[in-house]
């Protein structure tokens, strides 16, 4: 009795633990999602509801600028992510057995635009690249290109968001990256190094196949985060010229809070849900069995 | 043999000269932004520019601190980051002993449940959660773009490795001389996490305050607008004086600088956390 009664008790204190926590999460995530599935399938306006079954996914999918916002957004995906590990992998295999100093002011250098957010990049990027008085289009008048309206000119404005989301954000990566080649034990490229084998060969032979746990967080954490790629978007293109630059985040974000389609706007969220959930799966598996 | 350490030498001198190049490329956009902030209105349109400002003026930023609430907003977005950074702190430290200490029915189950949450942004579920924040009547306030920071399964999963370094014996020998559980977590675990919370600190407060959707769809008046919210909306402003819109977004981008030149070791271990699993 007495230790059915103190198992009892740890139960209570337990939860009492995580009650605020719990709490927390179910009210701001869990019943979200629950109410952004249930949403999803009923047509609103303002106060009504109707129930329309997958009526909202019928008319995603047959809305050329959805079809457009997904070709855009597995487009940045695709290209950012591939970018973004091909580029870091190349500067922390460079850098990491360098000394110190040298090493925190690459890593600080590529991490900064990071740290000042996508906002402010923006910004920056969109005073650079403004055709009237930009630095960019200024250079590229200098050189003589066609175009200097970057962001106006519909085969242009998919590379340069691609660009400086790239550049804004591969700092990340190589902050992991490096972390992760400082852990190689030395042994092992040493003896190689020792037997003549070439820098390059090192590289691609021993260190990328032993930082690849990091290359798999990398590149989830990259196609996660592009597939809600929002304030570049809003700031630098609005989605144009003509569509051509929005992304599901944008299309989601403009049927919610300014077409008030808030049906159409869950079934978007729940399909980016549905791909996110599935994307962290194998993370999720990695990280729990180390727990 | 020593023909070969040169070429290896010239490889690795010639990567780092175009590593080094680009490092300093990614830095010029921060420096354009920072220079073209004390420019005047007519040196900054100017082609070819000045590279390096000739005339230094302050004007820009007495624009926007006269002319725009830009005090508001900074005080909004810091009240904001530090409060959900602190609340955050307060709950997930909570339960992350919980879940690294204590055994309850359910506890393996919970804890999966919830950290499978980790990588889902809220920002898909956008729509009930806005819905959520109009029922509880915090649109236009602070409190309804601070709690929804504080579902984030993050704190638990970055504290809970902190916790579970730490041996259960010392909770065992506290439990012999009578502590409650409260005061075991309170006086003996939570000061030897410390440097788990410092890292939870500046991650969280950095990650609230460059959360710029949530702030945009939750603040939509003059009052509740954060710092993030309030630059981008100079930039769509019809002003057409670069120089003070980029005034702005320095004064944005400045508190974040000096965390990072301040904590740079924190970065690097709690963004680190995650990968190493």
């Amino acid at each position: 009795m007495k230790l059915k009664n103190e198992s009892f008790k740890e139960n209570i204190t337990g939860y009492l633990f995580i009650a605020p926590q719990m709490l927390l999460f179910l009210v701001f995530l869990v019943y979200p999602i629950i109410e952004g599935i249930r949403l999803s399938l009923y047509k609103i306006n303002y106060q009504t509801e109707t129930f329309i079954g997958f009526g909202n996914y019928q008319r995603l999918f047959s809305d050329p600028v959805f079809v457009q916002s997904t070709f855009n957004t597995v487009i940045f995906v695709v290209f950012i992510v591939a970018l973004t590990v091909i580029f870091a992998l190349f500067v922390s295999t460079a850098i990491f057995d360098k000394n110190a100093k040298y090493v925190s002011f690459i890593r600080g250098a590529y991490y900064i635009p990071v740290m000042v957010s996508m906002v402010v990049m923006s910004m920056v990027w969109s005073f650079l690249l403004n055709p009237a008085n930009g630095l960019i289009p200024f250079v590229a008048r200098q050189m003589e290109l066609s175009t200097v309206n970057f962001l106006g000119d519909k085969s242009w404005v998919l590379p340069v968001i691609i660009f400086v989301t790239f550049a804004t954000n591969v700092g990340q990566a190589i902050i992991l990256y490096i972390a992760s080649l400082i852990g190689v034990p030395k042994e092992l490229f040493e003896a190689a190094e020792v037997d003549g084998a070439s820098r390059m060969k090192i590289i691609f032979k021993i260190l990328i196949p032993m930082v690849k746990p990091t290359t798999i967080y990398i590149i989830i954490m990259n196609i996660i985060a592009v597939l809600k790629i929002f304030v570049v978007i809003q700031l630098l293109t609005g989605g144009g010229p003509n569509n051509s630059s929005t992304t599901l985040m944008y299309y989601l974000y403009n049927n919610a809070f300014k077409y008030n389609q808030l049906g159409i706007a869950s079934a978007v969220g729940v399909i980016m849900f549905l791909i996110t959930l599935a994307l962290s799966i194998p993370q999720l598996r990695a990280m729990l069995k180390k727990n | 043999m020593f023909g070969n350490k040169n070429k290896k030498e010239k490889l690795d001198i010639i990567t780092n000269s175009i590593v080094l190049f680009f490092a300093i490329l990614s830095l010029f956009p921060l420096y354009w932004l920072l220079t073209s902030s004390f420019k005047n209105s007519a040196d900054v349109v100017k082609m070819p520019p000045d590279w390096f400002p000739k005339t230094f003026t302050m004007s820009n930023y007495v624009d926007v601190f006269n002319n725009q609430p830009a005090l508001l907003w900074a005080y909004n977005s810091i009240v904001v980051a530090l409060v959900a950074t602190i609340a955050l702190i307060i709950v997930s430290s909570l339960a992350a002993y919980a879940f690294s200490k204590l055994k309850f029915k359910g506890k393996n189950i919970i804890f999966i449940i919830f950290i499978s949450s980790l990588m889902i942004p809220k920002e898909v579920m956008i729509v009930p959660l806005f819905r959520i924040i109009q029922n509880f009547d915090m649109v236009n306030t602070l409190s309804g773009m601070i709690w929804p920071n504080v579902a984030t399964a993050f704190g638990v999963f970055l504290l809970k490795g902190f916790f579970d370094s730490i041996p259960d014996s010392l909770r065992e020998a506290a439990k012999i001389d009578g502590a409650s559980e409260f005061k075991i977590f309170y006086k003996i675990y939570l000061p030897l996490v410390k440097p788990g919370i410092g890292a939870l600190f500046i991650l969280n407060f950095v990650q609230v305050w460059n959360d710029y959707l949530w702030q945009l769809i939750v603040g939509q008046d003059a009052t509740s607008k954060t710092l993030m919210v309030g630059i981008a909306t100079l930039m769509q402003d019809l002003n057409p004086n670069f120089a003070y819109k980029m005034a702005g977004a320095t004064v944005a981008a400045v508190p974040m600088l000096l965390i990072f030149i301040f904590f740079q070791k924190y970065f690097t271990k709690g963004i680190t956390i995650g990968a190493d699993k």
